[in-house]
């Protein structure tokens, strides 16, 4: 923080307290980087060199201020403090852009790459420790949130973070709440936000335009997970249609009736009401499913504990589906192996434990995401401690503008999402943002940002993304 | 969050009677201290880059000459009262639901916990702590329609967003006294029995406490107790009005249930000492607000002072044509000067019906005459 603006290299007084190490992601609603703390952080005493993950959201869209995924994600983070839902350290502003930073503990690992590398790399199932400690404590952290009327409303393996070696080795942390919501007492429908949950996750009730919505819809979505932990493929890989105001998805749904059956009123009476099942423009309704049987799809004996739990959780109704409270208490988890606070590394066992790759970062980027970094950073000046706005009568600047800066072209890395994935993208995912690393790979929802224009669906058909409206 | 026990709310924004005290004197200070120096109070912020400056010394500024008086702690506090109402105003041409309203004017007392009037006008932090009650609530209007409603320049509204949510620090979560009115209500459904029409009463009651809490909003009431001693003040101030039940017996059972150790004389005394501040409420009259507005507008802008006195010979016919003048870009030199138009939806329509939500005039008189 100096006096006035001296030239275009000025940066805001907190930045420089992190020793920038890279980009690590990119979305439509900012960059994330790695970074650690100087010594000179007011919060690094303990904690000095403590990688940060942050996550930079820009501006909502022209003309409105702060992005309401960025106010929802500070909103909600700030209340919560649970071991399994991601910490946020810290909240920074740069007036420059008027883009907010948000500053969380890093975790090395996510499950999409943990089940990406055993699934490309290793060819080997994930260990059942793992599995059900991975599954415990999702549905730990999720407990928490629902007990807590926040939904989360995106929850898939990209989101779910594993601290890597230290302290909180193998821990999940539940990310990215830029869907999250309060549920009690919602001032509008649920629906007026638009659709929530990448398809591939996505509930029935969704799917059929369910105005109001519950903390279910999260439990469906684990279901998804835990299927996905043991057969390393996403369970239900529907095509969304895109381009339409319509929350219906054929596609999607026909993916799960086939493997759980057609639904029935008897099953699910609320499936009545739902408006998409009830003007059954496609004829679902008449549609014959075979039931092809989850057991066989995720390869477990139909009386096994596990397979009883999975199936409660891909429950159609959503008033009869699982709890988080309730799947905690499940036989499942009360079977050896017992879960464990390492969900990586089994405490005593024979096993050599698996090394997970780390994350790519990408040295060539700085804070703001233009390409060059820029080694050398003017001398930091006075310093306001924390957050608390500190005015001081003098005629300065308080806030020093970091110049004009390129911002990053909306939708700058589209080319990922094409057919050919593009090798070498840097990505990871602390604050979650979808991502694809590496080459080849299905395509998948993960590696699809979310788009909010329209134009981005049309030059990708066929591929399932989540839209984000407001 | 349904958990107000573990909120940033309870843990860092329920202050004692001293702490505020101390609080706004500091600010005041500052600022009166700003003026002696600079000659003027006013903070910007940059409409570009939404950094904020202290001013500028005007070239022929001698330190301690300014003939400007700075404001005093009370007629700061005039002045917050009188915008916190009109958040109420704007909230309810917007018909915004209650809960926008309450979260609006906690925000814009913690904002004032931090920062006098005198540095950021609190016309302005008004409509954009709207704004951010708004989008937290998910119930998102845009800065332009929010704008347009109440023919404000919106771009004001977006360039104090970062310094309000910071000023919050980022809390945002806050708990309002209705819900917990509900709860209680339906709890109170179960204590009475459900006798002859009990459900008609405790809807009055309802309706009656709800309206005390909407009064209590403009008081310091929700800085100094939890938002359910709130509610249980306004239900025992309704009830004393509807006498639908015993109220201490109604409280007896709460606590034991609760297995709580506070004796319930020491929680009648908490209500009463909530329901004090009501009656001590006093809704600034314009002519309080007149002279406050005045000092404010010359703490804000020096050169204005000078005008004034010339200005106010003339005022008398000029405020006339002030109260027709909807449009208010004519007069961006004038501050104060500004009739805010709320149209019969709530969003801009600009339609010239006369229901004029928000309006205040430090000048003309005559125009505020009936609409405020």
């Amino acid at each position: 923080m100096g006096d006035g603006r001296a030239g275009g290299s000025n940066r805001p007084a907190w930045l420089q307290h992190y020793e920038l190490l890279g980009k690590i992601g990119e979305g439509t609603y900012g960059l994330v980087f790695l970074a650690r703390l100087k010594p000179t952080h007011p919060q690094a005493a303990g904690r000095r060199g403590s990688p940060i993950a942050i996550k930079k959201f820009k501006q909502s869209k022209e003309g409105d201020g702060v992005s309401p995924t960025a106010i929802r994600e500070i909103m909600l983070l700030r209340e919560i403090n649970h071991e399994n839902v991601v910490k946020l350290v810290n909240v920074h502003i740069n007036h420059a852009d008027m883009s907010l930073y948000l500053a969380f503990d890093y975790a090395e690992h996510d499950l999409y790459e943990v089940i990406r590398h055993h699934r490309e790399k290793l060819n080997l199932p994930i260990n059942q420790y793992s599995v059900k400690s991975l599954l415990w404590q999702l549905l730990n952290g999720l407990n928490y949130l629902h007990s807590n009327w926040i939904i989360h409303r995106d929850l898939k393996p990209s989101n779910i973070l594993v601290m890597g070696e230290g302290e909180e080795h193998g821990i999940i942390k539940i990310a990215d709440f830029g869907l999250a919501r309060i549920y009690q007492a919602p001032l509008k429908p649920l629906s007026d936000n638009g659709v929530v949950v990448t398809i591939w996750y996505r509930a029935p009730e969704l799917l059929l335009g369910a105005k109001h919505y519950t903390s279910a819809v999260d439990m469906w979505a684990v279901g998804c997970i835990f299927a996905e932990l043991l057969t390393l493929k996403p369970l239900f890989q529907g095509v969304e249609a895109k381009a339409t105001p319509n929350p219906f998805q054929l596609d999607q749904l026909d993916k799960i009736f086939k493997v759980l059956g057609h639904p029935t009123v008897e099953k699910w009476p609320t499936l009545a009401n739902l408006p998409c099942w009830l003007n059954d423009q496609q004829h679902i309704q008449g549609h014959k499913y075979e039931n092809t049987g989850l057991h066989t799809i995720v390869h477990l004996p139909q009386k096994s504990p596990a397979f009883d739990l999975l199936s409660k959780m891909l429950e159609y109704d959503p008033r009869k589906r699982i709890t988080a409270a309730q799947a905690l208490e499940h036989e499942y988890f009360r079977l050896e192996p017992l879960p464990g606070r390492n969900a990586l590394v089994p405490s005593q066992s024979g096993e050599k434990a698996v090394q997970y790759p780390i994350r790519p970062v990408d040295g060539s980027t700085d804070f703001e995401g233009t390409t060059s970094l820029q080694p050398t950073q003017p001398p930091s000046g006075n310093v306001p401690p924390g957050n608390q706005p500190v005015p001081r009568p003098h005629p300065r600047q308080m806030q020093q503008p970091m110049g004009s800066m390129p911002r990053m072209p909306a939708g700058a890395n589209m080319g990922a999402f094409g057919p050919v994935p593009q090798p070498g993208m840097v990505g990871m995912n602390p604050g979650n943002i979808p991502m694809q690393r590496g080459a080849g790979g299905q395509s998948h929802p993960h590696q699809l940002r979310r788009k909010a224009d329209q134009g981005m669906g049309m030059q990708n058909p066929g591929y399932p993304q989540q839209k984000r409206r407001f | 969050m349904s958990d107000f026990q573990t909120s940033t709310h309870r843990e860092r924004w329920i202050f004692q009677p001293h702490d505020l005290m101390d609080k706004w004197a500091a600010a005041n200070q500052r600022s009166a201290e700003t003026l002696a120096q600079y000659g003027t109070t006013r903070l910007k912020v940059d409409p570009v880059d939404g950094s904020i400056s202290y001013p500028e010394p005007a070239p022929d500024h001698v330190v301690g000459s300014s003939s400007v008086k700075p404001l005093s702690c009370e007629e700061e506090q005039l002045m917050r009262v009188f915008y916190e109402q009109k958040i109420q105003e704007v909230c309810a041409a917007f018909k915004f639901p209650h809960k926008i309203q309450a979260t609006a004017i906690i925000y814009f007392k913690r904002f004032y916990l931090q920062w006098s009037v005198m540095e950021h006008h609190p016309k302005h932090i008004m409509l954009t702590c709207v704004y951010s009650s708004c989008k937290v609530e998910e119930n998102h209007v845009s800065a332009e329609e929010l704008g347009k409603g109440i023919q404000q320049d919106h771009q004001i509204i977006l360039n104090n967003e970062m310094i309000v949510l910071k000023s919050l620090d980022f809390d945002l979560i806050v708990y309002a006294p209705y819900r917990p009115i509900e709860g209680f209500i339906d709890d109170m459904d179960g204590f009475c029995k459900a006798g002859n029409g009990a459900h008609q009463r405790l809807k009055e009651l309802h309706q009656t406490a709800n309206s005390h809490v909407d009064k209590m909003m403009l008081t310091d009431a929700p800085l100094l107790y939890s938002p359910g001693q709130l509610a249980l003040a306004a239900l025992s101030k309704s009830n004393d009005m509807h006498q639908v039940l015993n109220f201490e017996r109604y409280l007896g059972s709460v606590f034991s249930r609760q297995k709580s150790n506070c004796p319930v004389e020491q929680f009648v005394q908490t209500i009463n000492a909530i329901n004090y501040l009501v009656d001590q409420l006093q809704i600034p009259t314009l002519k309080d607000m007149r002279h406050a507005d005045r000092k404010l507008k010359h703490c804000l802008d020096p050169s204005s002072h000078d005008e004034h006195k010339k200005k106010e010979k003339k005022s008398k016919h000029k405020s006339k044509r002030a109260a027709s003048d909807a449009q208010l870009g004519a007069n961006d030199d004038d501050l104060s000067r500004c009739i805010w138009r709320g149209s019969e939806n709530g969003v801009a329509g600009g339609s010239n019906d006369e229901s004029i939500v928000v309006y205040f005039d430090g000048q003309s008189s005559t125009a505020m005459t009936g609409l405020v």
